[in-house]
């Protein structure tokens, strides 16, 4: 074929450039995390499966439950924030529909540091979390929020929450209303409707969001380093510490892999239901 | 993730259709509960950037009390010599990937679209991986690579870094709007007696303008935002402005962060709405989101 072997070619700048700087690299970690260090702190090649026991080691593993932990809390309030309001915008929206969507996205332009910055000065002792309520005599002005879990993953959800409503409002706003108000003409009640009509009509929306969060929340370390304190951070904290400070290079690259091979999945996984999803909308639009 | 994908002859009275239901659900049901809710979200969602914008204007240095409109924090940030070079080295970052993975995610759209075969696929793969990859996992990497390779941290390596996490969202943007085109048009013009070079100048290149500029700018301010790949992998000076913002953070509380984050916001502002206005400059009726959430044309 012809055309095939013209368009092939392509493939190759691009697909050269990713195999270099993209696929090379991550076998370079797998290889580092089997090291160890020189005498001046340098990584060396080697074989010390040491590197991955220390991962596991007690000290460590409250760090990697903690992470798993925090993005599936994120998970979770992305899920049930995101949920609602992206159903407001598909169904109410209108002929705002665009500009709603783009509103929640807008806020993704604004520095992720700067960002989680202005919430540290929100959450602070004298910031306005604690103002206003001490203003209105609710309290003492003495609610401590920075340094806690709920700060940090209050971080997670405001920078990641955006990754929730857009593949949900993709999967409601392409669902037929109708099939609302035949659940409705059925006698269905509002959530007996929710549940057997518009859950599984949305469902692939849904896991693609919680995926798209979870990702990202697990490897986050700006949120804990910026809202939380040591007894906060994450598996990036840690990672990021191999690198800059604690120079042990080769357990930052075993962290970094046992990260990986374990998002791998879901990627895998999420990766595979997009591919499904984009042959049917292919097979649904000839 | 569409189950069933509605079958639209023609564009026109989709639009109709949908404003008639909503006109419906309005009537039966707008939960109070709802409007309130979404309001809610937005202000959570809006209400640290206005905190961030108000405070860059503040007289004091306080971040509690706003104590009058002062362009201080602006001043102190652009007569800083450090702070210049930095804000120029982030643009001409985030310009040299937007060009660069602007031509390799076409060509490899491209390439995925039209090419049958196993290749295909692998590459589809590579291509589709870093989209989900965390950031740190992405730093680290490219970290170990450059230092492997013996190259110096710099601004090429940063350019190098972002170049290669740029590409796959050029491709998933540019590929949308190929698969839309239909290959019957490219045949006539080979009939016609094009070659396959003058069938890409003259069919192709031209309808994919409005998804190749968008994921240029798109790219552009994702680039220039960048924190993470940047602190992996950045040279000593000049530093990209969040590499900056970060180490500022981290010495304790100064206004001149909001300011920063302002023209930060502002330029990503324009690149993104220079990407939503594009379509609509080029004559086209969809709109610039739909490119860039990769809808299928009209």
């Amino acid at each position: 074929m012809g055309a095939s072997r013209f368009a092939g070619r392509f493939l190759i700048p691009g697909g050269v450039w990713l195999l270099l700087f993209f696929a090379v690299p991550l076998g370079i970690v797998l290889a580092i995390s089997f090291g160890t260090t020189d005498d001046l702190g340098g990584a060396i090649y080697g074989w010390y499966p040491s590197n991955y026991s220390r991962v596991f080691d007690p000290v460590f593993l409250p760090v990697l439950a903690r992470s798993v932990g925090y993005a599936l809390a994120t998970v979770a309030l992305c899920l049930l924030i995101g949920y609602p309001v992206a159903y407001y915008i598909a169904r109410f929206g209108g002929r705002r529909k665009h500009a709603l969507i783009a509103l929640v996205i807008v806020p993704s332009f604004v520095n992720y540091l700067v960002r989680t910055y202005a919430w540290v000065a929100i959450l602070s002792d004298e910031g306005l979390a604690n103002g206003i309520p001490h203003d209105v005599g609710l309290s003492d002005g003495g609610i401590r929020f920075l340094n806690t879990p709920w700060a940090v993953i209050g971080g997670l959800v405001y920078g990641y929450v955006a990754f929730m409503v857009l593949p949900v409002y993709g999967a409601l706003d392409r669902m037929d209303p109708a099939l609302i108000e035949a659940g409705k003409d059925l006698y269905g009640s509002r959530w007996q409707t929710f549940r057997h009509v518009m859950w599984p009509t949305t469902f692939q929306g849904v896991l693609a969001g919680c995926v798209l969060v979870f990702l990202p929340a697990v490897g986050d370390f700006v949120s804990a380093q910026l809202l939380g304190g040591p007894d906060t951070f994450m598996v990036g904290n840690l990672i990021q510490q191999q690198f800059f400070g604690a120079e042990n290079w080769p357990f930052g690259a075993a962290l970094t892999t046992v990260m990986m091979l374990f998002l791998m999945v879901w990627m895998v996984f999420y990766l595979r239901s997009a591919a499904k999803a984009a042959r049917e909308g292919a097979a649904a639009a000839v | 993730m569409s189950v069933e994908a509605p079958v639209r002859p023609d564009a026109a009275p989709a639009p109709r259709r949908v404003r008639r239901s909503s006109d419906q659900a309005r009537e039966f049901d707008r939960p109070r509960f709802l409007v309130g809710f979404t309001g809610l979200f937005y202000l959570f969602l809006f209400l640290p950037i206005a905190i961030v914008v108000l405070f860059s204007f503040n007289a004091e240095r306080s971040l509690q009390v706003f104590g009058g409109f002062s362009l201080r924090w602006y001043d102190a940030f652009l007569s800083s010599e450090s702070y210049r070079s930095s804000l120029t080295a982030s643009i001409e970052i985030a310009l040299v990937t937007m060009v660069v993975a602007t031509v390799l995610g076409t060509t490899l759209a491209f390439g995925l679209v039209r090419s049958r075969g196993r290749t295909g696929g692998a590459f589809n793969v590579l291509m589709l991986v870093p989209l989900v990859t965390p950031e740190i996992v992405a730093g680290v990497s490219a970290l170990l690579l450059f230092t492997q390779m013996g190259l110096r941290l710099s601004l090429e390596t940063i350019m190098l870094a972002h170049i290669t996490f740029s590409i796959s969202y050029v491709t998933v943007v540019v590929r949308a709007r190929l698969a839309a085109l239909d290959p019957e048009i490219e045949a006539a013009a080979m009939d016609l007696g094009a070659t396959r070079m003058e069938v890409m100048r003259l069919v192709i290149l031209p309808a994919l303008w409005p998804a190749i500029l968008a994921s240029g700018l798109l790219v552009f301010a994702l680039s220039f935002d960048d924190f993470v790949l940047s602190f992996f992998t950045t040279g000593e000076s000049p530093q990209p402005l969040p590499v900056r913002i970060y180490s500022a953070i981290r010495f304790g509380v100064t206004p001149t962060i909001n300011a920063i984050g302002t023209l930060m916001l502002a330029i990503s502002v324009i690149a993104i709405g220079l990407a939503l206005a594009l379509p609509r400059l080029f004559g086209r009726r969809e709109s610039g989101l739909g490119v860039l959430l990769g809808e299928e044309g009209a």
